[in-house]
């Protein structure tokens, strides 16, 4: 659990999608740590990070390689979102927002899993406002 | 005084900027605060030994920065070694300094 003194609400900004770079992987992997320890996890998802939550995509896991060194731990991107946001059914929350505006441009609005909220730069401000991290995770070439 | 945990994801050699995240911690340290740099993903290479960067961060970590690099990018990368002063880490550590080791999260 949380320590008590400690980060309740985390926020992290994510623009990294699929077949970039390592780091959705690395935001799944500690998400899941935050929440195992009782802290409610708040992603807003944005550019090419709205294709990360995409139901009809591919099965795949981000970077392939790196199975081998998790194993089966390593799941695929939608499987590990999923069952994320299946965890905070249970115990804390991750709430998973994609800009509306990054998904119209790329087409996935309604590809979006079930339990993604399409929101707007106003939920981001509400994340923030509310957090007691906020993490951003660089998006660069 | 305020805790500082800056986290590198980018292979420092290959973006100039990365310069001024190290000086960024030395000099917060400097002032008193405490700083960890965190190394993860491709940001573990120049915690290679014999690394031109490594220095850096060995150099970083006497003046009191805790240096930390994540287990998993380690392995990944076939490090098996850490320059003098730079400790393995893993994920569960990570986000116990989010939790409530640090006040402010940098993330580069």
């Amino acid at each position: 659990m949380a320590a008590q003194n400690g980060a309740k609400n985390v926020v992290i900004v994510l623009a990294t999608g699929s077949y970039e770079r390592e780091a959705p992987t690395t935001v799944l992997r500690l998400a899941e740590k935050l929440l195992q320890r009782g802290v409610n996890v708040n992603v807003w998802a944005f550019e090419e990070a709205v294709t990360l939550t995409n139901k009809d995509q591919i099965d795949h896991s981000e970077p392939g390689a790196l199975q081998g060194v998790l194993g089966e731990k390593h799941s695929h991107v939608s499987k590990y979102i999923d069952m994320l946001l299946r965890a905070g059914l249970h115990g804390a929350k991750l709430d998973w927002v994609s800009c509306i505006l990054c998904v119209q441009e790329r087409g996935v609005e309604k590809h979006q899993m079930n339990s993604v909220t399409i929101g707007t730069l106003g939920d981001l401000w509400k994340f923030v406002r509310a957090a007691d991290r906020v993490i951003t995770i660089p998006s660069y070439r | 005084m305020s805790r500082y945990l800056i986290v590198t994801s980018r292979d420092l050699y290959e973006y100039a900027s990365s310069s001024y995240v190290l000086e960024l911690a030395g000099s917060l340290k400097n002032r008193g605060h405490e700083v960890t740099l965190y190394l993860v993903e491709n940001g573990v290479l120049a915690a290679r030994p014999g690394a031109q960067l490594a220095a850096r961060l060995s150099d970083l970590s006497r003046s009191g920065v805790t240096v930390l690099a994540e287990d998993v990018s380690a392995k990944a990368r076939g490090i098996e070694q850490l320059a003098d002063g730079v400790r393995l880490s893993n994920m569960d550590e990570l986000a116990d300094l989010i939790v409530d080791g640090c006040d402010k999260v940098i993330w580069y």
